[in-house]
């Protein structure tokens, strides 16, 4: 059934989505700023796992975990070295994005340099003939990625709820003055939120990287998705990046059964733009009142 | 030889100078996030080739690849028009992706990645620019217009709107300045001089596919204008000059010329970030990012 | 010259301005007050058209301000300052002086070809309403280089020389040296004297007394007593708003 392999491929590729706004509107929600770089993350990680399985040779296994643990690493870093500096100047979030924007380029450039142009797959899970569900046809990895992403969103969730970190996180969310007074450093939980968003970075790079071709334009064109998909759900709501990112992935999906698949994107942006006018809080978010202030 | 290069490194200067006093217009000046300027540039550029391929006369194709950009430009203005700040810059960007998709998927128009190849030399009054000397003679003479345009315009009292709708749009409003149609204008001129300097790029490198023009595009153009000081004219050159003559230095280093693309997009985005950090005013500039 | 009929804005639960009623008259400074959180910004707002009201009717010199935009409001004759001091602060005070002068600045092929130049009556005039608030040694000056008091004097003469009917004032001494404040005083009592019409939100009680000829007092959005000062002054429930919790 055409319908419900649409609805698997959506989900599918709504999943991924949802990685990459999850973690982008983490950092929004504490940071309170777009951070494109998180697409240079995942591409980072998806070149890594290439690098260290395909190009070294090493077990599968330690290179995904290698993989996730640089791209941790690297988003930390990008926070210490380069966001920090910009704070400490009493940056504003336009001067932030652009550097994030920087950042961007920076990598992506950097990827292109060691990598080349050319595509590069990640040839572990061999495609195999897929198990056949409901009339559709699910292949192995994409039952791994569906998987893995639920495991990582209630890991999310329960950590956000639970844990004294997650509790803090959510104190400077909501507003970072008040926290301070009561004693938690915005600064150390900038860093959490850095670290545990790239983490789930370096999650999404492997995910992506093992089902979709390397090229190093993927960073930027990655985050686009993630900022659309952070946006319909709420930016800096991350159960909403989920529902979003869900919901994108479905859109995109059923979408090009009526239009050539080549404008895939463009009904992507067509959704951005409508959210952005009609309801830039997007489904998640707070209605602000009218005010013009 | 070193001739020839010279033309060549004054012609870019020329491009990406307009560029970036057009972006000053919407960003510097007016104070609008705008990182949708690729979108303008793709389309003078695609407008222009596809108009001379068909048999249109330079002249027209080049007024058109501006009047198309600027008409994008207004409609552009009219749906973004409540946004502010990272939402406006999200939106724009977004838009350069739009332009890019339908550059790359409408085929039956733009011949998709495939490109426009044998796009022709300009010829204006009889007079053939085909070689480069007399092309760079062209970039001169459209440089100068649009700078004296662009100069007229921030120097006027109309500039001093656009301003102070960059420095506190509530107060202009309340002085009672209609500004979404300020903003508007702002828009409409930045991406009219984009697409004259698209349909120049067009003109010069007379092949053209989608790649040319990407939100990677915009990394330099946003460099010159934050490096060489937001609302700065004359730091705006400067940081042209700078800019495009740093990354071909590296050509003299040996480097092979896969790697002094990447390489190029690199220095530009570290020193977008060093001067942010520690200069932010640019070279000349008064205004900071908020 | 303005009258407010009824006025509700309500922010979920708050009532920010709630039935309000009652009139700035032409020629007078009418002074409105009352506790912190009261509404008096929030009214100044709808008036302003920076919010919309929920319901009620503003008019101004016969015509009806609700849902119309703030450029529109402005050129109807409204001269606002707010609460912080907003000047364009990238541009000198000369520059932000020319701005409100009138909106031929706005007309773009006018401006590119040269036909909106910089007249000497122009500077003239400036030169005149800064001397009144003693700022015209620095009309050179960026306005970000300047103290806080002297942006308030500059707001003041920049809502001045904007052609206006009403001068709606927000607090325009706060932060102001008593000395100062005096002049200010005398300032727009010169011109009530000369047949402005005054809308001043203050806090300053020896303030609004001395210079005010009607007072408005709001207390969580109602408009609780309002006339002469001197009334005012006696006036039980407006010391409680103000002592009380």
């Amino acid at each position: 059934m055409v319908f419900v392999q649409l609805l698997i491929n959506g989900l599918i590729a709504g999943a991924i989505y949802a990685l990459i706004a999850s973690g982008f509107s983490l950092v929004y929600s504490t940071c309170k700023f777009i951070n494109f770089a998180h697409g240079s993350v995942i591409a980072f990680s998806a070149y890594m796992l290439y690098f260290f399985f395909s190009m070294l040779g090493i077990n599968f296994g330690f290179s995904v975990l290698f993989s996730i643990i640089l791209a941790s690493l690297l988003g930390y870093l990008m926070n210490v070295l380069i966001y920090r500096q910009f704070r400490k100047r009493k940056a504003g979030s336009s001067i932030l994005l652009i550097a994030s924007f920087a950042l961007l380029i920076l990598f992506e450039s950097l990827l292109l340099m060691f990598f080349g142009a050319d595509i590069r797959t990640i040839g572990y899970i061999k495609v195999v003939k897929g198990i056949s569900l409901f009339g559709a046809v699910v292949t192995p990895l994409q039952l791994i990625i569906i998987f893995t992403a639920i495991i990582t969103f209630f890991g999310l969730y329960f950590f956000m709820k639970k844990s004294k970190i997650g509790k803090a996180m959510r104190a400077v969310s909501d507003n970072k003055d008040v926290a301070e007074i009561v004693g938690i450093s915005s600064e150390r939980i900038y860093s959490w939120s850095f670290g545990l968003s790239s983490f789930i970075a370096g999650i999404t790079g492997v995910l992506i990287g093992l089902e979709q071709n390397l090229e190093p334009v993927m960073g930027t064109a990655v985050i686009i998705k993630g900022f659309i998909a952070a946006i319909i759900g709420g930016i800096g709501n991350v159960y909403g990046a989920v529902i979003g990112g869900l919901l994108l992935g479905l859109t995109e999906n059923f979408g090009v059964w009526y239009f050539p698949s080549g404008y895939k994107d463009a009904i992507a942006f067509v959704i951005l733009f409508l959210f952005l006018i009609f309801r830039p809080n997007g489904i998640l978010g707070i209605k602000k009142g009218g005010d013009k202030q | 030889m070193i001739e020839a290069y010279l033309i060549h490194l004054l012609i870019l200067i020329g491009i990406y100078f307009i560029l970036a006093i057009s972006l000053q217009v919407s960003l510097g000046f007016t104070g609008l996030l705008n990182l949708g300027h690729v979108a303008f540039y793709a389309i003078g550029a695609y407008t222009s080739a596809l108009l001379i391929l068909n048999g249109f006369p330079f002249w027209f194709s080049f007024l058109m690849a501006g009047v198309l950009a600027m008409i994008a430009g207004l409609i552009l203005a009219l749906p973004i028009r409540k946004l502010k700040g990272d939402y406006l810059a999200l939106a724009t960007m977004g838009f350069t992706y739009v332009v890019y998709a339908i550059i790359i998927n409408w085929s039956e128009l733009t011949n998709g990645p495939l490109g426009l190849p044998n796009i022709n030399k300009p010829s204006l009054f009889g007079f053939s620019f085909a070689s480069n000397l007399s092309f760079l003679i062209l970039v001169v003479i459209i440089t100068a217009i649009t700078s004296f345009i662009v100069y007229k315009i921030v120097k006027s009292p109309f500039g001093k709107v656009l301003e102070s709708i960059r420095d506190d749009e509530l107060a202009s409003q309340s002085l009672g300045k209609n500004t979404f149609k300020m903003k508007s204008f702002a828009l409409a001129i930045s991406a009219f001089f984009a697409g004259i300097a698209g349909s120049l790029y067009a003109h010069y490198v007379t092949y053209i596919d989608p790649t040319s023009f990407t939100i990677v595009q915009l990394i330099p153009v946003l460099a010159i204008i934050i490096i060489g000081g937001l609302a700065s004219l004359k730091g705006t050159l400067a940081a042209t000059v700078i800019l495009v003559l740093i990354p071909e230095l590296l050509r003299f280093i040996g480097l092979s010329s896969s790697i002094v693309g990447p390489a190029r997009q690199i220095i530009y985005a570290l020193i977008l970030l060093l001067i942010m950090l520690y200069k932010p005013k640019g070279l000349y500039g008064k205004v900071e990012l908020d | 010259m303005l009258k407010i009929s009824n006025l509700k804005k309500f922010f979920g639960g708050v009532k920010a301005v709630n039935n309000c009623t009652f009139h700035v008259e032409k020629g007078k400074i009418t002074a409105l007050i009352g506790p912190n959180g009261s509404g008096k910004t929030t009214l100044f707002n709808l008036v302003f058209g920076v919010l919309k009201a929920d319901s009620g009717k503003i008019i101004f010199d016969k015509n009806e301000l609700r849902n119309l935009p703030i450029q529109k409001i402005s050129n109807l004759g409204i001269s606002r300052i707010f609460q912080q001091s907003r000047l364009f602060d990238n541009l000198t005070i000369k520059e932000n002086m020319l701005l409100a002068f009138d909106n031929e600045d706005t007309k773009l092929f006018k401006n590119v070809f040269g036909f909106n130049k910089t007249t000497k009556e122009k500077e003239n005039k400036i030169e005149e309403i800064l001397k009144l608030v003693k700022m015209e040694e620095h009309k050179n000056k960026l306005a970000k280089n300047i103290s806080y008091g002297q942006k308030r004097l500059v707001e003041i003469a920049r809502s001045i020389i904007k052609p206006h009917k009403m001068l709606m004032l927000d607090e325009p001494v706060a932060g102001v040296t008593p000395s100062l404040r005096k002049e200010l005083a005398k300032l727009l009592s010169k011109l009530r004297d000369e047949g402005e019409t005054i809308f001043v939100i203050e806090h300053d009680m020896n303030f609004v007394l001395n210079i005010a000829d009607s007072v408005v007092v709001l207390d969580e959005g109602k408009v609780i007593a309002s006339g002469k000062p001197d009334i005012i002054k006696n006036n039980k429930r407006v010391l409680e708003a103000y002592l009380g919790d």
